[in-house]
């Protein structure tokens, strides 16, 4: 089906398996190509812009498409003529973003889009100067121009309230403009991008291939493990490495334990902004469990640092595997005890019933992933659709609900909960023995690799291109709220103000991880070295 | 000798209302699974706030935003003089209920003057939900006071105190409970603060010294309000009124307290919903009082 859409449109096949088709369609029949793939059910994961003059061919961006039909992922690759392309946002929305990134860090100009406009970028960046470059040198740092003054029109009929960059609603620098009549919002905008690592710059410029599984990590303080999983499996597709098994068991026991960990949190969270603050308390309480036991097993509360190319680091052996038991037995009874009480909190249920609708064609035409698809009736799961580490293995539910509002989002993360205490019984009953790493293997140069996983809030892809021995030449990770965060705008609008931080906080938004995509300051990067990496990074960060 | 009273009155007051305040976040904490902090937490609050400079935003209407706060204040520290608290002494006239529930009123009113004139959006929000509420749960006030004139045939405290034992009078006590609760701004009425909404709302832009009075006021009309709910059951042999007084107080904060560890935050629009609802309830007791029962 999706190969007679390609060979259809003079699509050259690059690469075709069980996990990914990789072509290359010529300039003309992109927007085709993109509305076929679209109609025959395939959403737009994202969009990666290259500099391949290394590779000695010119820019190029590449279209990730996901068919959950077939399994597969689909990567379109179309090179820029003049630095131009031409613009698919027209047919598919979910585009919108990754092509205005490539503008802003290649400088491919995309035909036909509908807002040319920076997104990534701030306002006093000098124009003509892309990040993502290879001739630009990571370290550099031009001088900031005046930026454009943008003249506000005022309705006298609307009040303006800005949610953010710093909003106790909002735990990290991102705002949203609410325009409001009354207490109903009448229109609503994002600005985000406000804090930028320039992670993908530092990783392609100076860092190895081998050091990047912790970079990858923390792109997250909450889902870390899951970019570093995502990472891995992107190297070991492009350079078809075998992992042991028992290396993808104890993956997937860290994954889910990080999803568990990370949905508590969430709901803590929820319940917080709906001023139910005894149930925010208790979530958290039993999500520390979790936290001890991703120490018992890795050494680490947050930022496992487990994962390598090829495997893990370390073993799981019978006493730990004891505790695990035990701590997952309580911890399931604790999280059924809550939310039987919350189940029966009319008041409670009446703030999340019916507020902050998203309809499924809308979900679908953006693109939007995990939980926030799930609660729209699109039944997405990663795990089942492209299954990676052990999950092949394994017997899970994913829950589906179709109403599309919040407290659809929150029964499906409770469900979800449930599932994953499931999964880790299972992987606790069927480890198997064995080696824990494969360190024999050789890095392809300009290999192709693509490697996706669920994350707590939705499908993470992490794309990559190596480059000779023992480098990237380009990795563009993409969080989950990348996806998730355009389709905000429809929930907010018509709702009251009063719902607008559960209606944000119902996506799970991770703006950091969404921005982590992309360089700006290399300075900020700085942060980010503060734990123990290696030498060579921390002289790099003092 | 009944100044001298009064002013114990106000002093104790004055010192106690805070105290109540961080014995509730106590409770509170406790039954979020928090050890919490000291019950005299709020008090350092006050006086840290206190020794703080205020500042004026650019935007605000100057006069209003400076004197709105001793507005508030004031009102509520007259309205203690008029209450009888610990001790059953005040200042006594003809229809002092009345003018106590207009002091409370004036002292919320002052409160949302000062945050429209702040300028700030969020507070400009909070102010109106503020409104809103009040007028909502006015109503029900006032067939309560209704109830209780009928019932003692008086609009003094003097003639007021203790209710006699009826139905309505009973009715009447449940549904004062209940405007008490919704009053003193709590989850889940606290809606005009709400602060993952609207960042406390009224109380955005006010600092410093100008904070810490309008804090205390929250303090004080709590305090008033818990005071003018125990004086209708108390009774009035001077040596029990006092300990009961006392007790009541620790009582009433522990089951107001423990009623906001176990609930959600209304959205403006369902709390007005509730409070048409109760003022129907009330509209029927104050016929029950009517015929008699």
């Amino acid at each position: 089906m999706i190969l007679d859409i390609l060979r259809k449109n003079d699509a050259e096949v690059i690469r075709h398996d069980e996990r990914l088709i990789i072509t290359s369609v010529p300039n003309e029949k992109l927007e085709e190509v993109a509305k076929e793939l679209f109609s025959a059910n395939c959403y737009y994961a994202t969009g990666v812009g290259v500099d391949e003059r290394g590779m000695s061919q010119g820019f190029a961006i590449y279209h990730i498409f996901n068919s959950e039909n077939e399994g597969k992922y689909i990567v379109i690759k179309t090179f820029a003529r003049n630095l131009t392309i031409p613009s698919i946002t027209p047919v598919i929305e979910g585009a919108n973003w990754a092509e205005r990134e490539a503008m802003d860090m290649i400088g491919i100009k995309f035909d036909g889009h509908p807002e040319p406009e920076r997104l990534i970028l701030p306002d006093d960046w000098p124009e003509g100067l892309h990040p993502l470059r290879k001739d630009f040198p990571y370290n550099k740092r031009p001088p900031s121009i005046k930026p454009k003054s943008r003249v506000k029109k005022k309705d006298p009929n609307t009040i303006e309230v800005p949610v953010g960059p710093y909003h106790p609603a909002l735990h990290e620098p991102e705002s949203f403009e609410l325009y409001i009549k009354g207490e109903e919002i009448v229109e609503a905008k994002y600005k985000g991008f406000h804090v930028h690592r320039g992670m993908e710059k530092l990783a392609e410029s100076r860092m190895t291939i081998n050091q990047i599984p912790f970079l990858a990590e923390r792109i997250c303080g909450i889902c870390g493990f899951t970019h570093s999983c995502a990472y891995c499996q992107a190297v070991e597709d492009a350079a078809k490495i075998d992992v042991p098994e028992r290396a993808l068991y104890i993956r997937t026991l860290l994954l889910e334990i990080e999803r568990i960990h990370s949905h508590l949190l969430w709901f803590g969270v929820v319940f917080h902004l709906l001023g139910f603050e005894s149930g925010f308390m208790h979530t958290w309480r039993i999500r520390e469990d979790f936290m001890n036991l991703a120490e018992i097993l890795t050494g680490n509360r947050k930022t496992y640092g487990m994962n390598l190319i090829g495997g893990v680091r370390r073993a799981i052996d019978e006493s730990k595997k004891r505790k695990v038991m035990r701590i997952v037995e309580g911890s399931k009874r604790d999280t059924v005890e809550i939310f039987d009480n919350v189940m029966g909190m009319r008041e409670l249920l009446n703030r999340m019933e019916n507020v902050g609708v998203l309809p499924k064609k809308e979900a679908r035409g953006i693109g939007v992933v995990g939980p926030t698809a799930r609660g729209s009736g699109i039944d997405t799961d990663v795990r089942i659709d492209h299954p990676y580490a052990a999950y092949g293995e394994l017997e899970f539910k994913v829950p589906v609900y179709k109403t599309g509002d919040v407290l659809s989002r929150v029964l499906v993360r409770y469900e979800e909960v449930l599932e994953s205490f499931w999964i880790i019984e299972q992987v606790l009953d069927q480890l198997p023995q064995g080696d824990i790493i494969n360190e024999n293997y050789k890095i392809p140069e300009f290999a192709i690799g693509l490697g996706a996983t669920e994350a707590p809030r939705g499908e993470d892809v992490h794309f990559l291109i190596t480059e000779r021995e023992n480098k990237v030449y380009r990795w563009h990770p993409r969080a989950p709220t990348y996806n998730n965060l355009p389709a905000l705008p429809i929930m907010l609008v018509g709702e009251k103000l009063a719902d607008a931080p559960v209606i944000i906080g119902s996506i799970d938004p991770c703006f950091s991880c969404t921005d982590h995509v992309s360089i700006i300051d290399a300075e900020r990067g700085k942060i980010l070295w503060k734990g123990p990496l290696n030498e060579g990074v921390r002289t790099w960060g003092g | 000798m009944n100044i001298i009273f009064m002013a114990i009155n106000l002093a104790f007051a004055l010192i106690i209302a805070p105290l109540i305040d961080g014995f509730e976040r106590k409770v509170r904490a406790r039954l979020q699974n928090r050890r919490g902090p000291s019950i005299f937490q709020t008090w350092w609050d006050l006086i840290k706030l206190f020794r703080r400079p205020s500042i004026e935003p650019r935007d605000s209407v100057k006069s209003f935003y400076i004197m709105a706060p001793y507005l508030t204040f004031t009102a509520i520290l007259t309205a203690c003089l008029i209450l009888p608290t610990l001790l059953p002494h005040s200042l006594n006239f003809a229809g002092d209920l009345i003018v106590v529930i207009y002091m409370v009123s004036l002292a919320t009113f002052g409160f949302s003057i000062g945050a429209f004139s702040s300028g700030n959006p969020y507070a400009q929000i909070g102010s109106s939900r503020e409104l809103s509420l009040f007028m909502s749960e006015e109503l029900v006030l006032a067939f309560v006071v209704g109830v209780i004139a009928l019932i003692s045939r008086s609009l003094s405290f003097e003639h007021l105190f203790p209710l006699p034992l009826r139905i309505s009078s009973i009715l009447a006590l449940a549904l004062l409970f209940v405007i008490i609760y919704v009053t003193s701004s709590r989850i889940p009425f606290d809606i005009p603060e709400a602060e993952p909404e609207i960042i406390e709302g009224p109380l955005i832009e006010y600092s410093g010294r100008h904070l810490a009075l309008l804090l205390y006021f929250i303090h004080l009309k709590r305090f008033l309000l818990y005071g003018l709910f125990l004086n209708f059951i108390l009774p009035e042999k001077p040596g029990i009124r006092i300990g009961g007084f006392l007790i009541g107080l620790v009582i009433l904060s522990l089951v107001y307290s423990s009623l906001e560890a176990y609930y959600g935050r209304f959205r403006i629009d369902q709390a007005i919903r509730l409070m048409k609802k109760l003022s129907f309830v009330a509209f029927i007791v104050w016929i029950m009082a009517m015929v008699g029962w």
